[in-house]
């Protein structure tokens, strides 16, 4: 069974118009078309998953409402977390019934996996940490997470995936709980190998592209 | 007649979820396929849709309550689309009133039917059309929002029906196919035919004087462990004999001077761990673990030891077992043994593993292919020590040599790893411990 995999750069999206896309995906895969990989940034926006708690959110709706910030319920697993430009975020539409995959735990530690290989070869060592679905970096008595995961999935067709922090900007993450996790800190790519990069100069956003690359680079080897 | 809405399988290793969301509630009319609940395991939010169309006739989980794979959620009865007579001329076999339209859905199929109240479930444009062609809305898939019948999709019904042979009315058959279909695939059946399989083959029945005993919680772990880990791994098994001589000559040098300042023997087994590790760091190919369709070699080398304890089989872990010396190994093997023995070891301990050493025992053992401990791909077996009588060139001459000879077997997982890493792994095993430079 040839597996097929499209993956596509969609630049800046606003959160609800990714949806959309994804639907329009999981619709074109049940079509026969292939599975997909959006990439994409998000501006600000925290999501909801079906896995959260309200105290999660600790900046109330209104005074997030009040600085442009989003905030969506969505059905994927997961707490809450945050989206925003300098963050790669990676939608996964596959049919895991068609790759002979019937299996959710496994696709998670794929899109791990994925992850993780990327990182290592833009410089990161980075690791599963067990009992925890996501990608984290070692650091003196602790782990740092730099990439967090969350599925949905429709008569094993997948959507939502994945959000890896490349150069966004961490201040961000303290309006909420990430991933309901409170004893776990948020890292970014940029923050691990100690650059300083403006969000939007040109080196930013070369260090984003290299990134993206390397990250699609990964997936396509996992399942093309 | 009252279908079960069960929770499927979603992975070898998922044992249950949680009902995040119903998407349907009591007395709903449903569609099959129609998403009904959102249940979610670990970081994913899988939909489940309905086997059959009908009507929601029970709830049998609430929102947030953890459910294992195979339990029952929900019921639907299956609504008068069901080509069979007499079973859906009875009406609500489950015990729930809520199924008040239903009557009319217990009058035999071929007829046309008279659309079920449903408010919701279809647009007011649908239902008019759907009461224009005599269709049950129940037997119409709807394409709009969570299944919602609009207009066309009764339209299209309709043009299926007209365009079908003139004996049938089309849109009812289909469910009912549908409805059979997902019946083979569920657990239950599939739990049916295992059990055939296992009459078949015979059982046994207890007879008198035979003693019974009932299996320990860890006896039925190692058990489905070992099934389990025989069913996933292609098992392959290789051998190769070492002349410990080398290792014998160290441990003879040291072990009064490492027992006084240890307080415990040293025994071969850090030996033969020590050159596996050093060996798996050449052969990370053995350090592994297979996913759907990738390779997972680690950059951490955890070793697990197998160790009969009076309870059973555990396999306690020695972490980065790379950076710890022949001394630290023979400790950390010795301390894990006891506390295993003691029962005193952590969840954390018995967990992690990247590769595993198994050491049986010296009798009756000349050597033996151990079951992978899963997820790793590789285990390495120990055999007894023999004295033997073995070749051995001298200056260019062959002659007859005394050693203490070991057989070590490593069993490896072909999915993952061929033929040539695995004996290049168990060489260059060989190696280390013939070279026996080893260091306390």
């Amino acid at each position: 069974m040839a597996n097929a995999i499209e993956i596509s750069w969609l630049g800046s999206v606003r959160y609800g118009a990714a949806l959309e896309r994804q639907l329009a995906a999981i619709e074109a895969r049940r079509a026969g078309g292939p599975d997909q990989l959006l990439l994409l940034e998000h501006p600000a926006v925290v999501t909801l998953g079906r896995g959260s708690k309200p105290e999660n959110l600790l900046t109330p709706r209104a005074q997030l409402a009040a600085r442009g910030v989003e905030v969506h319920e969505i059905a994927r697993g997961g707490d809450v977390t945050l989206h925003a430009p300098g963050q790669l975020v990676g939608y996964l539409v596959a049919d895991l019934a068609a790759r002979g995959a019937r299996d959710v735990a496994l696709w998670l530690r794929g899109i791990e996996a994925s992850l993780i290989e990327a990182l290592g070869e833009l410089g990161v060592p980075s690791r599963r940490v067990e009992g925890m679905t996501g990608v984290f970096v070692d650091a003196p008595g602790t782990a740092r997470k730099i990439a967090s995961i969350g599925v949905g999935m429709r008569r094993w067709i997948t959507y939502h995936g994945f959000a890896l922090n490349v150069s966004l900007d961490l201040a961000g993450f303290a309006d909420i709980v990430p991933c309901g996790l409170s004893g776990v800190t948020m890292t970014s790519l940029a923050r691990e190998q100690r650059r300083a990069l403006a969000l939007g100069s040109a080196e930013e956003r070369a260090y984003f592209a290299h990134a993206r690359e390397r990250v699609a680079a990964a997936f396509e080897r996992a399942l093309a | 007649m009252a279908i079960a809405v069960r929770v499927p399988e979603l992975g070898e290793s998922v044992a249950n979820g949680t009902i995040a969301r119903w998407l349907v509630k009591e007395g709903d009319r449903v569609a099959v396929d129609q998403p009904l609940v959102e249940i979610t395991t670990d970081k994913v939010d899988a939909e489940i849709p309905a086997p059959v169309a009908g009507v929601i006739s029970a709830l049998l989980a609430a929102e947030g309550e953890t459910v294992d794979v195979g339990a029952e959620i929900a019921r639907i009865e299956e609504g008068a689309s069901a080509a069979t007579g007499a079973p859906a001329a009875k009406p609500v076999s489950a015990a729930r009133p809520s199924a008040a339209p239903k009557p009319a859905a217990a009058a035999p199929a071929r007829q046309p039917e008279t659309p079920a109240p449903d408010a919701g479930r279809a647009s007011p444009m649908a239902k008019r059309a759907a009461e224009d062609a005599g269709l049950s809305l129940g037997s119409v898939t709807g394409s709009g929002v969570s299944g919602r019948v609009m207009k066309a999709d009764v339209e299209a019904a309709r043009s299926a029906r007209e365009s079908a042979p003139p004996a049938r009315s089309a849109a009812e058959p289909l469910p009912a196919l549908a409805a059979k279909a997902p019946a083979k695939r569920s657990a239950a059946s599939r739990a049916a035919q295992e059990a055939e399989t296992k009459a078949r083959f015979g059982s046994y029945a207890i007879q008198e004087g035979d003693r019974v005993i009932p299996m320990s919680p860890l006896r039925k772990l190692v058990a489905e462990h070992m099934v389990y880990s025989k069913r996933t791994s292609p098992h392959v098994g290789t051998v190769a004999e070492i002349d410990m001589g080398g290792v014998a000559a160290v441990r003879d040098a040291q072990k009064r001077a490492f027992e006084e300042a240890n307080g415990f023997g040293l025994t071969f087994l850090p030996f033969i761990v020590h050159a596996a590790v050093r060996a798996l760091r050449e052969f990370p190919a053995l350090n592994a673990s297979v996913l759907e369709e990738a390779i997972v070699e680690k950059r951490d080398i955890h070793i697990g030891i197998a160790t009969e304890t009076d309870k059973g089989l555990v396999v306690p872990v020695v972490r980065n077992a790379d950076r710890l010396s022949l001394a630290g190994l023979a400790a950390a093997i010795e301390d894990l043994a006891n506390r295993a023995r003691n029962r005193k070891l952590t969840a954390d301990e018995l967990k992690g593993g990247t590769f595993t050493i198994s050491n049986p025992g010296r009798k009756g053992n000349l050597y033996g292919f151990a079951i992978i401990n899963q997820p790793q791909v590789g285990i390495l077996r120990m055999g007894e020590m023999v004295k033997r009588p073995v070749v051995r060139s001298v200056g260019g001459q062959d002659a007859i040599a005394i050693r203490p000879m070991m057989h070590l077997a490593l069993s490896y997982d072909h999915r993952a790893v061929d033929g040539a890493p695995a004996n290049g792994f168990l060489f260059r095993v060989r190696e280390l411990l013939e070279e026996a430079e080893f260091d306390l």
